[in-house]
Protein backbone atom coordinates (compact mmCIF):
# COMPACT_ATOMS: atom_id res chain seq x y z
CA UNK A 1 0.00 0.00 0.00
CA UNK A 2 1.14 3.43 -0.89
CA UNK A 3 -0.39 6.57 0.93
CA UNK A 4 0.44 10.26 0.33
CA UNK A 5 0.15 12.21 3.67
CA UNK A 6 -0.72 16.10 3.93
CA UNK A 7 0.02 18.01 6.68
CA UNK A 8 -0.95 22.00 7.37
CA UNK A 9 -1.73 22.32 11.11
CA UNK A 10 0.99 25.20 11.59
CA UNK A 11 3.31 26.74 9.58
CA UNK A 12 4.97 23.54 8.07
CA UNK A 13 3.13 22.40 4.77
CA UNK A 14 4.37 19.12 4.92
CA UNK A 15 3.50 16.53 1.70
CA UNK A 16 5.24 12.91 1.72
CA UNK A 17 4.89 9.50 0.17
CA UNK A 18 4.57 6.48 2.47
CA UNK A 19 4.49 2.74 1.24
CA UNK A 20 4.04 -0.38 3.25
CA UNK A 21 7.48 -1.41 5.25
CA UNK A 22 7.53 2.46 6.64
CA UNK A 23 9.59 2.81 3.01
CA UNK A 24 9.46 6.88 2.96
CA UNK A 25 9.14 7.58 -1.17
CA UNK A 26 9.74 11.15 -0.72
CA UNK A 27 8.84 13.81 1.71
CA UNK A 28 9.08 17.91 0.60
CA UNK A 29 8.66 20.23 3.68
CA UNK A 30 8.02 24.49 3.19
CA UNK A 31 7.96 26.36 5.88
CA UNK A 32 6.48 29.73 6.63
CA UNK A 33 8.30 29.83 9.63
CA UNK A 34 10.16 33.29 8.42
CA UNK A 35 7.21 35.16 8.04
CA UNK A 36 5.98 34.72 11.78
CA UNK A 37 9.83 35.60 13.04
CA UNK A 38 9.17 39.40 14.29
CA UNK A 39 6.06 37.98 15.62
CA UNK A 40 7.44 35.95 18.12
CA UNK A 41 4.81 33.30 17.41
CA UNK A 42 2.84 31.71 14.41
CA UNK A 43 0.80 34.44 13.16
CA UNK A 44 -2.29 32.05 12.31
CA UNK A 45 -3.44 33.70 9.10
CA UNK A 46 0.05 34.68 7.77
CA UNK A 47 0.72 30.55 7.68
CA UNK A 48 -3.15 30.12 6.31
CA UNK A 49 -2.08 32.31 3.61
CA UNK A 50 1.06 30.46 3.03
CA UNK A 51 -0.64 27.03 2.75
CA UNK A 52 -3.38 28.28 0.09
CA UNK A 53 0.26 29.27 -2.18
CA UNK A 54 2.26 26.02 -1.11
CA UNK A 55 0.02 22.99 -1.02
CA UNK A 56 -0.43 22.31 -4.78
CA UNK A 57 3.53 22.87 -5.37
CA UNK A 58 4.25 20.70 -2.50
CA UNK A 59 1.73 18.24 -3.85
CA UNK A 60 3.29 17.98 -7.11
CA UNK A 61 6.99 18.38 -5.63
CA UNK A 62 6.42 15.31 -3.42
CA UNK A 63 4.88 13.05 -6.11
CA UNK A 64 7.59 14.25 -8.41
CA UNK A 65 10.26 12.97 -6.29
CA UNK A 66 8.45 9.51 -5.28
CA UNK A 67 8.51 9.27 -9.26
CA UNK A 68 4.79 9.37 -9.58
CA UNK A 69 2.49 11.35 -12.05
CA UNK A 70 -0.08 13.42 -10.16
CA UNK A 71 -2.60 12.99 -12.86
CA UNK A 72 -1.89 9.12 -11.91
CA UNK A 73 -0.37 8.58 -8.64
CA UNK A 74 -0.87 5.08 -7.85
CA UNK A 75 -1.71 5.66 -4.31
CA UNK A 76 -4.11 4.05 -1.88
CA UNK A 77 -5.27 6.86 0.28
CA UNK A 78 -4.39 10.38 0.88
CA UNK A 79 -4.06 10.91 4.65
CA UNK A 80 -4.05 14.64 5.82
CA UNK A 81 -4.21 16.32 9.39
CA UNK A 82 -7.54 17.01 10.55
CA UNK A 83 -6.61 18.59 14.02
CA UNK A 84 -5.01 19.62 16.47
CA UNK A 85 -4.48 22.99 15.31
CA UNK A 86 -4.83 26.20 13.71
CA UNK A 87 -8.12 25.63 12.34
CA UNK A 88 -7.23 28.58 9.21
CA UNK A 89 -3.95 26.42 7.92
CA UNK A 90 -5.74 22.69 8.74
CA UNK A 91 -8.79 23.64 6.37
CA UNK A 92 -6.16 24.23 3.72
CA UNK A 93 -4.81 20.68 3.64
CA UNK A 94 -8.03 19.28 3.90
CA UNK A 95 -9.50 20.77 1.31
CA UNK A 96 -7.05 19.69 -1.10
CA UNK A 97 -6.81 16.10 0.51
CA UNK A 98 -10.22 15.76 -0.33
CA UNK A 99 -9.88 17.11 -4.14
CA UNK A 100 -7.27 15.01 -4.40
CA UNK A 101 -8.65 11.91 -3.06
CA UNK A 102 -12.32 12.52 -5.31
CA UNK A 103 -9.82 13.05 -8.58
CA UNK A 104 -7.60 10.02 -7.69
CA UNK A 105 -10.30 8.11 -6.61
CA UNK A 106 -8.79 6.85 -3.72
CA UNK A 107 -10.03 6.80 0.40
CA UNK A 108 -9.51 9.57 2.78
CA UNK A 109 -7.84 9.11 5.89
CA UNK A 110 -8.26 11.77 8.50
CA UNK A 111 -5.34 11.96 10.79
CA UNK A 112 -4.54 12.97 14.27
CA UNK A 113 -1.30 14.91 14.16
CA UNK A 114 -0.27 14.28 17.63
CA UNK A 115 -0.74 10.81 16.51
CA UNK A 116 1.76 11.27 13.38
CA UNK A 117 4.06 12.32 15.47
CA UNK A 118 3.85 9.36 17.58
CA UNK A 119 5.19 7.44 13.98
CA UNK A 120 8.26 9.33 13.15
CA UNK A 121 10.66 7.09 14.69
CA UNK A 122 9.45 4.21 11.89
CA UNK A 123 10.89 6.55 9.14
CA UNK A 124 14.48 6.08 10.15
CA UNK A 125 13.85 2.69 12.35
CA UNK A 126 11.20 0.73 9.99
CA UNK A 127 11.94 -2.38 12.47
CA UNK A 128 11.69 -0.67 16.00
CA UNK A 129 10.43 -2.72 18.47
CA UNK A 130 7.47 -2.00 20.47
CA UNK A 131 6.67 -0.61 22.95
CA UNK A 132 7.91 2.58 22.92
CA UNK A 133 7.76 5.09 25.68
CA UNK A 134 7.23 8.79 23.63
CA UNK A 135 7.58 11.88 24.82
CA UNK A 136 5.87 14.70 22.67
CA UNK A 137 6.99 17.74 23.00
CA UNK A 138 6.70 20.83 21.00
CA UNK A 139 5.58 24.33 20.81
CA UNK A 140 2.23 23.19 21.50
CA UNK A 141 2.27 20.25 23.29
CA UNK A 142 4.32 18.60 25.80
CA UNK A 143 2.77 14.87 26.33
CA UNK A 144 3.97 11.49 27.82
CA UNK A 145 2.48 8.42 25.36
CA UNK A 146 3.22 4.69 26.24
CA UNK A 147 2.90 3.10 22.11
CA UNK A 148 1.92 -0.10 22.72
CA UNK A 149 2.35 -0.88 18.85
CA UNK A 150 0.75 1.59 15.71
CA UNK A 151 -2.64 2.42 16.42
CA UNK A 152 -2.60 1.23 20.13
CA UNK A 153 -1.13 3.75 22.62
CA UNK A 154 -2.15 5.66 26.33
CA UNK A 155 -1.49 9.26 27.13
CA UNK A 156 0.42 8.22 30.49
CA UNK A 157 0.25 12.86 31.50
CA UNK A 158 0.61 15.91 29.59
CA UNK A 159 1.45 19.98 30.66
CA UNK A 160 -1.58 21.16 32.91
CA UNK A 161 -0.19 24.68 32.02
CA UNK A 162 2.29 25.84 29.00
CA UNK A 163 3.89 23.12 26.39
CA UNK A 164 8.00 23.29 27.00
CA UNK A 165 8.33 24.84 23.70
CA UNK A 166 6.13 27.48 24.55
CA UNK A 167 8.17 27.93 27.78
CA UNK A 168 11.15 28.18 25.70
CA UNK A 169 9.82 30.87 23.19
CA UNK A 170 8.73 33.03 26.17
CA UNK A 171 12.33 33.10 27.90
CA UNK A 172 13.77 33.41 24.58
CA UNK A 173 11.88 36.41 23.94
CA UNK A 174 12.47 37.38 27.28
CA UNK A 175 16.09 37.22 26.83
CA UNK A 176 16.04 38.81 23.13
CA UNK A 177 17.04 35.74 21.63
CA UNK A 178 14.22 35.98 19.32
CA UNK A 179 11.64 33.43 17.97
CA UNK A 180 11.94 30.15 17.98
CA UNK A 181 13.27 30.44 20.90
CA UNK A 182 14.52 26.42 21.53
CA UNK A 183 17.54 26.39 19.09
CA UNK A 184 18.80 29.82 20.32
CA UNK A 185 18.28 28.85 23.85
CA UNK A 186 20.30 25.41 23.27
CA UNK A 187 23.25 27.51 22.15
CA UNK A 188 23.29 29.68 24.59
CA UNK A 189 22.69 27.03 27.51
CA UNK A 190 26.20 25.10 25.84
CA UNK A 191 28.05 27.92 27.15
CA UNK A 192 26.51 29.05 30.73
CA UNK A 193 26.42 28.15 34.56
CA UNK A 194 23.14 25.87 35.12
CA UNK A 195 24.27 26.85 38.93
CA UNK A 196 24.09 30.61 38.71
CA UNK A 197 20.57 30.35 39.11
CA UNK A 198 18.38 28.37 41.47
CA UNK A 199 15.05 27.62 39.73
CA UNK A 200 12.31 25.64 41.33
CA UNK A 201 11.90 21.79 41.01
CA UNK A 202 8.26 21.53 39.89
CA UNK A 203 5.35 18.70 39.68
CA UNK A 204 7.59 16.41 41.83
CA UNK A 205 4.61 13.91 42.94
CA UNK A 206 3.72 10.74 41.53
CA UNK A 207 1.66 12.13 38.37
CA UNK A 208 3.18 11.94 35.10
CA UNK A 209 1.67 15.18 34.35
CA UNK A 210 4.26 18.75 33.13
CA UNK A 211 4.06 22.50 34.19
CA UNK A 212 6.33 25.18 32.70
CA UNK A 213 4.47 28.16 33.53
CA UNK A 214 6.11 28.33 36.93
CA UNK A 215 9.29 27.97 36.13
CA UNK A 216 9.57 30.54 33.35
CA UNK A 217 8.10 33.33 35.97
CA UNK A 218 10.58 31.95 38.13
CA UNK A 219 13.46 33.25 35.47
CA UNK A 220 12.39 36.37 35.14
CA UNK A 221 11.89 37.14 38.88
CA UNK A 222 15.43 35.75 39.55
CA UNK A 223 16.70 37.45 36.09
CA UNK A 224 15.11 40.29 37.52
CA UNK A 225 16.66 40.20 41.13
CA UNK A 226 19.86 40.20 40.23
CA UNK A 227 22.02 40.55 37.21
CA UNK A 228 22.52 37.35 36.04
CA UNK A 229 24.56 36.46 32.30
CA UNK A 230 21.62 35.25 29.61
CA UNK A 231 23.70 32.57 29.10
CA UNK A 232 23.59 30.98 32.66
CA UNK A 233 19.82 32.35 32.29
CA UNK A 234 19.34 29.87 29.16
CA UNK A 235 21.71 26.76 30.82
CA UNK A 236 19.69 26.81 34.32
CA UNK A 237 16.22 27.05 32.54
CA UNK A 238 17.31 24.16 29.71
CA UNK A 239 18.22 22.49 33.22
CA UNK A 240 14.93 22.44 34.67
CA UNK A 241 13.07 21.75 31.71
CA UNK A 242 15.34 18.70 30.27
CA UNK A 243 15.24 17.54 34.38
CA UNK A 244 11.25 17.68 34.46
CA UNK A 245 10.64 15.74 31.19
CA UNK A 246 13.39 13.51 32.02
CA UNK A 247 12.65 12.88 35.70
CA UNK A 248 8.38 11.76 34.30
CA UNK A 249 10.45 9.87 31.55
CA UNK A 250 12.08 7.52 34.29
CA UNK A 251 8.87 7.69 36.28
CA UNK A 252 6.84 6.50 33.52
CA UNK A 253 9.93 3.63 32.94
CA UNK A 254 9.23 2.06 36.55
CA UNK A 255 5.84 0.85 36.37
CA UNK A 256 5.96 0.35 32.23
CA UNK A 257 8.48 -2.27 30.57
CA UNK A 258 9.09 -1.00 27.18
CA UNK A 259 11.61 -2.06 24.49
CA UNK A 260 12.23 1.79 23.78
CA UNK A 261 12.26 5.41 24.40
CA UNK A 262 12.04 7.94 21.66
CA UNK A 263 11.42 11.62 21.22
CA UNK A 264 9.08 13.66 19.03
CA UNK A 265 8.49 17.27 18.36
CA UNK A 266 10.02 19.90 17.71
CA UNK A 267 11.55 20.44 21.04
CA UNK A 268 12.92 16.47 20.26
CA UNK A 269 15.73 18.80 18.73
CA UNK A 270 17.00 19.82 21.52
CA UNK A 271 20.60 18.54 22.20
CA UNK A 272 20.46 18.23 26.04
CA UNK A 273 17.05 16.53 25.82
CA UNK A 274 18.32 13.98 23.29
CA UNK A 275 22.00 13.68 25.63
CA UNK A 276 19.70 12.77 28.53
CA UNK A 277 17.10 10.48 27.01
CA UNK A 278 20.16 8.80 25.40
CA UNK A 279 21.83 8.08 29.08
CA UNK A 280 17.98 6.58 30.50
CA UNK A 281 17.91 4.54 27.43
CA UNK A 282 21.22 3.31 27.84
CA UNK A 283 21.22 2.64 31.75
CA UNK A 284 18.62 0.29 31.67
CA UNK A 285 19.74 -1.27 27.82
CA UNK A 286 16.96 -0.23 25.67
CA UNK A 287 16.36 1.73 22.32
CA UNK A 288 16.62 5.33 22.18
CA UNK A 289 15.03 6.46 19.29
CA UNK A 290 15.98 10.15 18.45
CA UNK A 291 14.88 11.36 15.15
CA UNK A 292 16.86 13.22 12.83
CA UNK A 293 15.46 17.17 13.43
CA UNK A 294 13.23 17.03 9.93
CA UNK A 295 11.37 14.12 11.76
CA UNK A 296 11.20 15.76 15.03
CA UNK A 297 9.21 18.64 13.59
CA UNK A 298 6.06 19.05 11.76
CA UNK A 299 6.47 16.76 8.07
CA UNK A 300 3.73 14.84 6.03
CA UNK A 301 5.69 11.79 6.46
CA UNK A 302 4.30 10.89 9.46
CA UNK A 303 0.91 11.34 8.69
CA UNK A 304 1.63 9.17 5.84
CA UNK A 305 2.82 6.71 8.52
CA UNK A 306 -0.41 7.23 10.44
CA UNK A 307 -2.67 6.95 6.86
CA UNK A 308 -1.23 3.57 6.87
CA UNK A 309 -2.06 2.33 10.28
CA UNK A 310 -5.92 3.70 9.84
CA UNK A 311 -5.76 2.25 6.01
CA UNK A 312 -5.08 -1.03 7.09
CA UNK A 313 -7.22 -0.93 9.43
CA UNK A 314 -10.24 0.28 7.52
CA UNK A 315 -10.63 3.43 9.01
CA UNK A 316 -11.18 5.74 6.20
CA UNK A 317 -13.13 9.12 6.46
CA UNK A 318 -16.13 10.57 4.69
CA UNK A 319 -15.18 13.36 2.30
CA UNK A 320 -17.92 15.54 4.36
CA UNK A 321 -15.37 15.13 7.38
CA UNK A 322 -14.79 18.99 9.01
CA UNK A 323 -11.33 20.02 10.73
CA UNK A 324 -10.86 19.48 14.66
CA UNK A 325 -8.57 22.62 15.93
CA UNK A 326 -9.13 20.36 19.41
CA UNK A 327 -8.80 16.81 18.59
CA UNK A 328 -6.79 15.32 22.07
CA UNK A 329 -4.56 12.61 20.99
CA UNK A 330 -6.85 9.08 22.03
CA UNK A 331 -10.03 11.00 21.70
CA UNK B 1 -17.25 21.18 -19.18
CA UNK B 2 -16.77 24.11 -17.09
CA UNK B 3 -16.79 23.19 -12.91
CA UNK B 4 -17.68 26.20 -10.58
CA UNK B 5 -16.66 26.74 -7.07
CA UNK B 6 -18.34 29.00 -4.64
CA UNK B 7 -16.65 30.23 -1.06
CA UNK B 8 -16.34 33.45 -0.77
CA UNK B 9 -19.42 34.52 1.14
CA UNK B 10 -20.78 32.25 4.31
CA UNK B 11 -22.04 30.57 1.80
CA UNK B 12 -20.98 27.55 -0.41
CA UNK B 13 -22.15 26.48 -3.53
CA UNK B 14 -20.67 24.78 -7.26
CA UNK B 15 -22.23 24.59 -10.55
CA UNK B 16 -21.15 22.29 -13.48
CA UNK B 17 -21.60 23.92 -17.30
CA UNK B 18 -21.63 22.34 -20.65
CA UNK B 19 -23.08 23.76 -23.97
CA UNK B 20 -26.31 24.84 -23.03
CA UNK B 21 -26.44 23.18 -19.75
CA UNK B 22 -25.98 24.29 -16.35
CA UNK B 23 -26.65 23.59 -13.08
CA UNK B 24 -25.68 25.34 -9.59
CA UNK B 25 -25.77 23.64 -6.28
CA UNK B 26 -25.84 25.92 -2.95
CA UNK B 27 -24.55 23.34 -0.69
CA UNK B 28 -24.37 25.20 2.66
CA UNK B 29 -24.92 28.84 3.90
CA UNK B 30 -23.23 28.38 7.51
CA UNK B 31 -19.63 28.49 6.63
CA UNK B 32 -18.92 24.67 6.26
CA UNK B 33 -17.46 25.06 3.13
CA UNK B 34 -15.17 22.30 3.89
CA UNK B 35 -17.31 19.67 4.63
CA UNK B 36 -19.36 20.44 1.77
CA UNK B 37 -17.71 21.48 -1.13
CA UNK B 38 -15.95 17.95 -2.44
CA UNK B 39 -19.30 15.68 -1.88
CA UNK B 40 -21.37 18.95 -3.61
CA UNK B 41 -18.98 18.32 -6.65
CA UNK B 42 -19.10 15.02 -6.19
CA UNK B 43 -22.78 14.97 -6.31
CA UNK B 44 -23.36 17.47 -9.31
CA UNK B 45 -21.03 15.05 -11.64
CA UNK B 46 -23.60 12.00 -10.35
CA UNK B 47 -26.64 13.94 -11.58
CA UNK B 48 -25.03 15.18 -14.65
CA UNK B 49 -24.22 12.14 -14.81
CA UNK B 50 -20.17 12.96 -15.85
CA UNK B 51 -16.92 12.51 -13.95
CA UNK B 52 -14.06 15.12 -13.08
CA UNK B 53 -12.16 13.32 -16.46
CA UNK B 54 -15.09 15.55 -18.44
CA UNK B 55 -14.04 18.76 -16.89
CA UNK B 56 -11.66 20.79 -18.39
CA UNK B 57 -12.00 23.95 -16.80
CA UNK B 58 -12.38 25.11 -13.04
CA UNK B 59 -13.91 28.17 -12.48
CA UNK B 60 -13.10 29.42 -8.58
CA UNK B 61 -14.51 32.82 -7.13
CA UNK B 62 -11.43 34.14 -5.59
CA UNK B 63 -12.54 36.87 -3.20
CA UNK B 64 -13.06 39.50 -2.09
CA UNK B 65 -14.81 37.52 1.12
CA UNK B 66 -14.91 34.83 3.82
CA UNK B 67 -10.63 34.24 4.19
CA UNK B 68 -11.45 30.63 5.29
CA UNK B 69 -13.57 30.49 2.64
CA UNK B 70 -11.66 31.65 -0.35
CA UNK B 71 -8.53 29.35 0.97
CA UNK B 72 -11.01 25.84 1.08
CA UNK B 73 -12.61 27.27 -2.77
CA UNK B 74 -8.74 27.90 -4.19
CA UNK B 75 -7.15 24.56 -2.60
CA UNK B 76 -9.69 22.46 -3.59
CA UNK B 77 -9.81 24.18 -7.09
CA UNK B 78 -5.85 24.16 -7.03
CA UNK B 79 -5.84 20.66 -6.13
CA UNK B 80 -8.60 19.56 -8.91
CA UNK B 81 -6.82 21.18 -11.49
CA UNK B 82 -3.34 19.53 -10.54
CA UNK B 83 -4.83 15.84 -10.67
CA UNK B 84 -7.02 16.32 -13.44
CA UNK B 85 -5.37 18.52 -16.06
CA UNK B 86 -8.12 20.95 -16.21
CA UNK B 87 -7.29 24.83 -16.64
CA UNK B 88 -8.07 27.02 -13.39
CA UNK B 89 -9.74 30.55 -13.85
CA UNK B 90 -10.58 32.79 -11.29
CA UNK B 91 -13.04 35.05 -11.29
CA UNK B 92 -13.75 37.64 -8.69
CA UNK B 93 -16.75 37.81 -6.32
CA UNK B 94 -17.51 41.80 -7.29
CA UNK B 95 -17.22 41.06 -10.95
CA UNK B 96 -20.03 38.43 -10.14
CA UNK B 97 -22.44 40.36 -8.47
CA UNK B 98 -22.20 43.20 -11.37
CA UNK B 99 -22.94 40.33 -13.59
CA UNK B 100 -25.97 38.85 -12.14
CA UNK B 101 -27.16 42.72 -11.55
CA UNK B 102 -27.31 42.66 -15.19
CA UNK B 103 -28.40 39.35 -15.67
CA UNK B 104 -31.66 40.83 -13.75
CA UNK B 105 -31.94 43.86 -16.17
CA UNK B 106 -29.88 46.61 -13.88
CA UNK B 107 -28.63 49.63 -15.67
CA UNK B 108 -26.69 52.77 -14.65
CA UNK B 109 -24.20 52.95 -11.64
CA UNK B 110 -24.08 49.75 -9.76
CA UNK B 111 -21.79 48.98 -6.54
CA UNK B 112 -21.03 45.57 -5.92
CA UNK B 113 -20.68 44.86 -2.48
CA UNK B 114 -19.37 41.90 -0.28
CA UNK B 115 -19.73 41.70 3.36
CA UNK B 116 -15.97 42.34 4.88
CA UNK B 117 -16.64 41.92 8.38
CA UNK B 118 -15.46 43.88 11.34
CA UNK B 119 -17.79 46.48 9.90
CA UNK B 120 -16.24 46.91 6.37
CA UNK B 121 -17.06 46.36 3.06
CA UNK B 122 -15.26 45.17 0.18
CA UNK B 123 -16.30 46.84 -3.06
CA UNK B 124 -15.94 48.10 -6.56
CA UNK B 125 -18.38 50.36 -8.72
CA UNK B 126 -19.26 49.49 -12.31
CA UNK B 127 -21.38 50.87 -14.70
CA UNK B 128 -23.81 48.62 -16.91
CA UNK B 129 -25.14 48.87 -19.86
CA UNK B 130 -24.39 46.58 -23.23
CA UNK B 131 -21.45 45.50 -21.15
CA UNK B 132 -20.14 45.65 -17.51
CA UNK B 133 -17.63 47.46 -17.07
CA UNK B 134 -15.72 48.48 -14.08
CA UNK B 135 -14.97 51.89 -12.94
CA UNK B 136 -12.57 51.62 -9.81
CA UNK B 137 -10.56 48.64 -8.38
CA UNK B 138 -11.70 46.56 -5.71
CA UNK B 139 -11.26 48.28 -2.30
CA UNK B 140 -12.25 48.11 1.21
CA UNK B 141 -14.81 50.73 1.86
CA UNK B 142 -17.07 51.32 5.28
CA UNK B 143 -20.93 51.17 4.79
CA UNK B 144 -21.74 54.82 6.44
CA UNK B 145 -18.64 56.04 4.19
CA UNK B 146 -19.77 54.35 1.02
CA UNK B 147 -23.58 56.02 1.73
CA UNK B 148 -22.26 59.17 2.15
CA UNK B 149 -20.30 58.99 -1.20
CA UNK B 150 -23.43 57.88 -3.08
CA UNK B 151 -26.00 60.54 -1.23
CA UNK B 152 -23.62 63.25 -2.25
CA UNK B 153 -23.37 62.14 -5.97
CA UNK B 154 -26.93 62.41 -6.35
CA UNK B 155 -27.92 59.75 -9.02
CA UNK B 156 -29.02 56.61 -9.05
CA UNK B 157 -27.17 53.57 -7.75
CA UNK B 158 -27.82 50.08 -7.34
CA UNK B 159 -26.02 48.13 -4.17
CA UNK B 160 -25.78 44.33 -5.10
CA UNK B 161 -24.02 41.53 -2.60
CA UNK B 162 -24.24 40.32 0.32
CA UNK B 163 -23.11 43.30 1.97
CA UNK B 164 -26.08 45.00 0.46
CA UNK B 165 -28.50 42.89 2.63
CA UNK B 166 -26.34 43.21 5.68
CA UNK B 167 -25.93 46.67 5.17
CA UNK B 168 -29.06 47.67 3.79
CA UNK B 169 -30.17 50.57 6.64
CA UNK B 170 -27.27 52.49 5.34
CA UNK B 171 -26.94 52.08 1.47
CA UNK B 172 -30.60 51.95 1.06
CA UNK B 173 -31.36 54.97 2.56
CA UNK B 174 -29.24 56.56 0.10
CA UNK B 175 -31.27 58.98 -1.71
CA UNK B 176 -31.89 57.12 -5.24
CA UNK B 177 -30.34 53.81 -3.71
CA UNK B 178 -32.00 50.09 -5.14
CA UNK B 179 -30.21 47.28 -2.80
CA UNK B 180 -30.91 44.34 -4.59
CA UNK B 181 -30.87 41.14 -2.69
CA UNK B 182 -28.41 38.64 -4.12
CA UNK B 183 -27.17 36.68 -0.79
CA UNK B 184 -24.06 34.94 -3.10
CA UNK B 185 -22.10 35.03 -5.89
CA UNK B 186 -23.88 32.94 -8.81
CA UNK B 187 -21.99 29.92 -9.58
CA UNK B 188 -23.80 30.20 -12.69
CA UNK B 189 -23.39 33.63 -13.91
CA UNK B 190 -19.32 32.73 -12.77
CA UNK B 191 -19.19 29.79 -15.10
CA UNK B 192 -20.02 32.14 -17.67
CA UNK B 193 -17.47 35.18 -17.19
CA UNK B 194 -14.69 32.47 -16.60
CA UNK B 195 -15.56 30.37 -19.92
CA UNK B 196 -14.66 34.22 -22.02
CA UNK B 197 -11.52 34.90 -19.98
CA UNK B 198 -7.33 33.09 -20.21
CA UNK B 199 -6.44 30.39 -17.61
CA UNK B 200 -4.12 31.81 -14.72
CA UNK B 201 -2.72 30.84 -11.32
CA UNK B 202 -5.58 31.81 -8.73
CA UNK B 203 -4.64 33.69 -5.44
CA UNK B 204 -7.05 34.81 -2.62
CA UNK B 205 -7.99 38.43 -3.26
CA UNK B 206 -7.36 39.64 0.46
CA UNK B 207 -7.36 43.34 -0.17
CA UNK B 208 -5.96 43.35 3.85
CA UNK B 209 -3.40 42.93 5.68
CA UNK B 210 -3.58 39.71 7.67
CA UNK B 211 -4.86 41.33 10.73
CA UNK B 212 -1.92 40.00 12.63
CA UNK B 213 0.40 42.41 11.12
CA UNK B 214 -1.92 45.69 12.03
CA UNK B 215 -2.24 43.70 15.46
CA UNK B 216 -1.06 41.37 16.94
CA UNK B 217 -1.09 40.98 20.43
CA UNK B 218 2.44 41.46 20.78
CA UNK B 219 2.41 42.36 24.77
CA UNK B 220 5.73 42.38 26.76
CA UNK B 221 6.80 39.23 28.56
CA UNK B 222 6.05 37.76 31.28
ZN1 LIG C 1 3.66 18.96 15.61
Amino acid sequence: MRVLGIETSCDETGVAVLSTGWHLESSVVESSMALHRDFGGVVPELAGRAHVETIGPTVRAALAQAGLDVRAPQLDAVAVTTGPGLVGSLLVGLAAAKAYALAWDVPLVAVNHLEGHLYAPLLESPDLAWPLLTLLVSGGHTQLVLVEAPGHFTVLGETIDDAAGEAYDKVARWLGLGYPGGPPIDRLAGTGDPTALTLPVSMTGEGLDFSFSGLKSAVVRAGERHAVAAADVAAAFQGAVVEQLTRKMVQALGRHRVAGVALAGGVAANRALRAATAAIAAERGIAAHLPSPAYCTDNGAMIAAAGLVHLAAGDVAGLDVGADPTWALGA
Amino acid sequence: MILGIETATTACAAGLAAGERRVESLLASDRRHVEVLVPGIQSLLAAWPATLGDVTRIVVDHGPGLFTGLRVGIATAVALAEATGAELVGVTSLEVYAAEAAARGVTGSVVAVVDGRRGELFAQSFTLGDAVVARDIPRVVRPRDLAEHWAGAAAPVTFVGDGAVRYASDLGAVPGATCLEVAWPSVETAMAIGAQRDPSPVHPLYLREADAVANFPTRPWP
